[in-house]
């Protein structure tokens, strides 16, 4: 498995975890998007944050 | 709608005769352009013949009275199924009226129906499994997308099936659909409208807002239905201006920051030099105009995916379990996706969110309103898949709210309208974005830009 793939076990694994029970076809399926979808998450790992507050709303004044 | 609203109260035409020209209209062209999902005929025209009644009685009358508009189909209508577009909600008929249905009925528009949108919001390109696909009323040869999730409000605005309609923006599904259709959108800030009673698809991005021919007629939406709702927990308690009233045609001094970096070269060439003779327009008009770019829109696909995804899965959950087979397959998975981002993405996902938020702000500093593209490109045609941007070449769904979502992260308001036609008459948009809760600013100028120019004025030619 290389750092862009994931492997069926742990599809399988972090949907039990996320509470789902999908099949191995539905995983199948997702594993092209989970896999380019986690390469492009990793760009918020990157980023500097330093003391930044995460945002959950705009400004409601 | 300012017009039509002038002449109803002036009893120059009646509500009744405005309505029913309308129905008719989608009566005719309905069945190829897939705007409506449910049309009102009978309740609108009712509502029709009190409004007429009232003005002969010399009623007290609203903003908006006897004007029809239309719904896209997540907003909560009391006794008129509310779709989302979806399988699974096709037979939900809601109890109580969302807000702003609530506020603009207050103000005396009347509804002609409940409009054609992406499964759940969940997508730019405006298709649907489950209704059909909208049609963008500018081709009659090609099939080409409305743009989406607010398909049928883009297509049904530009043919004339509706003078005004709402529409919700979570990546750009107002401001897409507003741009591929050649009409005027306004995502307002958030906070700026009530979300109450429309159905989410990510509630920390999604946006409520008029799509109209005109920027004035967003100005006359927009103050009906403004203002702090104690039902929504991010209303905004600002008092609501008079945004009619700001519409002076005055751009003299207005600061514009021609947005660069990505908002250019990202752009076809044809989308580029059309929003650059707008900004020389403004220019001629008094506008002062400089270039600026925003350096962290690169985090922007990032954050707002995991936020999206993280959302959007939390409110399917229960229907994930129990009714998936009915979703759209492909939009099964996308939401199936989001149990996959993790919790810790989410919160530095929101962290980025306020990076980019400053970066906004910061271009507004100096700066009236900021200038872009809408979308890079122009309606595709249904089954296209890749589009050539300035850039190099991008997935047509990617390539649709690169220019859009940025704001949706940030929540600053902004106004699409259209900017100039391709050689083939398809429109091209731009976008003015403004300081938070200055949507006044944002329309002054949209005005302004359409006294100076009959982009907007121009109509599809339909059978």
């Amino acid at each position: 498995m290389t750092a862009d793939s994931i492997d069926l076990a742990t599809l399988r694994h972090g949907a039990r975890l996320a509470g789902f029970t999908w099949t191995d076809a539905e995983l199948e399926e997702l594993r092209p998007l989970v896999e380019v979808t986690l390469r492009l998450l990793r760009a918020l790992d990157a980023v500097p944050l330093g003391d930044t507050e995460p945002t959950t709303q705009y400004r409601t004044v | 709608m300012t017009e039509l609203a002038r002449m109803i109260a002036t009893k120059a035409v009646s509500p009744v005769e405005v309505v029913r020209a309308h129905l008719d209209r989608i009566a005719a062209l309905d069945g190829d352009l897939r705007a409506y999902i449910t049309v009102c005929d009978d309740a609108a025209l009712q509502a029709a013949r009190a409004a007429e009644a009232a003005v002969v009685a010399g009623q007290p009358l609203g903003a908006l009275h006897g004007v029809p508009y239309a719904l896209k189909d997540l907003y909560d209508t009391a006794g008129v199924r509310t779709t989302a577009g979806s399988r699974i909600l096709s037979d939900r008929v809601p109890a109580r009226d969302a807000t702003v249905a609530q506020r603009l009925g207050a103000a005396g528009a009347v509804l002609l129906g409940k409009l054609n949108m992406v499964e759940f919001a969940h997508g730019p390109e405006g298709l649907n499994p489950h209704y059909g696909h909208a049609r963008n009323p500018w081709d009659r040869a090609v099939h080409r997308i409305a743009g989406g999730s607010s398909s049928g409000s883009g297509a049904a605005v530009a043919a004339g099936l509706a003078p005004g309609a709402l529409g919700s923006d979570t990546g750009g599904s107002i401001r897409i659909p507003a741009s591929l259709c050649g009409i005027t959108g306004l995502k307002p800030t958030y906070g700026r409208v009530s979300r109450a009673g429309v159905l989410p698809l990510a509630w920390s991005m999604d946006h409520v807002g008029p799509m109209t021919r005109t920027a004035a007629d967003s100005a006359l939406m927009l103050g009906a239905m403004a203002g702090y709702d104690a039902a929504d927990a991010s209303s905004s308690v600002l008092p609501v201006p008079d945004y009619l009233a700001g519409l002076t045609g005055e751009v003299k001094g207005l600061r514009v920051g021609l947005l660069r970096g990505v908002f250019g070269e990202g752009a076809a060439p044809v989308v580029r030099a059309a929003v650059e003779a707008a900004a020389t327009a403004l220019a001629g008009a008094g506008a002062v105009v400089d270039e600026v770019s925003l350096e962290r829109m690169d985090l922007v696909a990032a954050a707002a995916t995991a936020i999206v995804g993280s959302e959007a899965l939390a409110y399917h959950t229960e229907w994930l379990r129990t009714r998936a087979a009915e979703y759209d397959p492909p939009l099964a998975r996308r939401l199936r996706l989001g149990a996959f981002i993790g919790g810790a993405r989410y919160v530095r996902a929101q962290q980025v969110r306020g990076l980019v938020r400053e970066e906004v702000d910061a271009a507004l500093a100096r700066r009236d309103v900021l200038l872009a593209p809408s979308t890079p490109i122009v309606a595709p045609a249904l089954e296209e898949c890749e589009a050539m941007l300035g850039d190099g070449p991008a997935d047509v769904r990617a390539a649709l709210i690169r220019f859009t979502r940025p704001f949706n992260l940030s929540g600053h308001p902004a106004c699409t309208l259209p900017c100039g036609f391709t050689d083939a008459g398809l429109p091209i948009g731009m976008q003015l974005v403004g300081r938070p809760f200055d949507e006044a600013t944002v329309l002054r100028a949209a005005d302004a830009f359409q006294r100076l120019t009959d982009f907007h004025a121009r109509h599809p030619v339909l059978a």
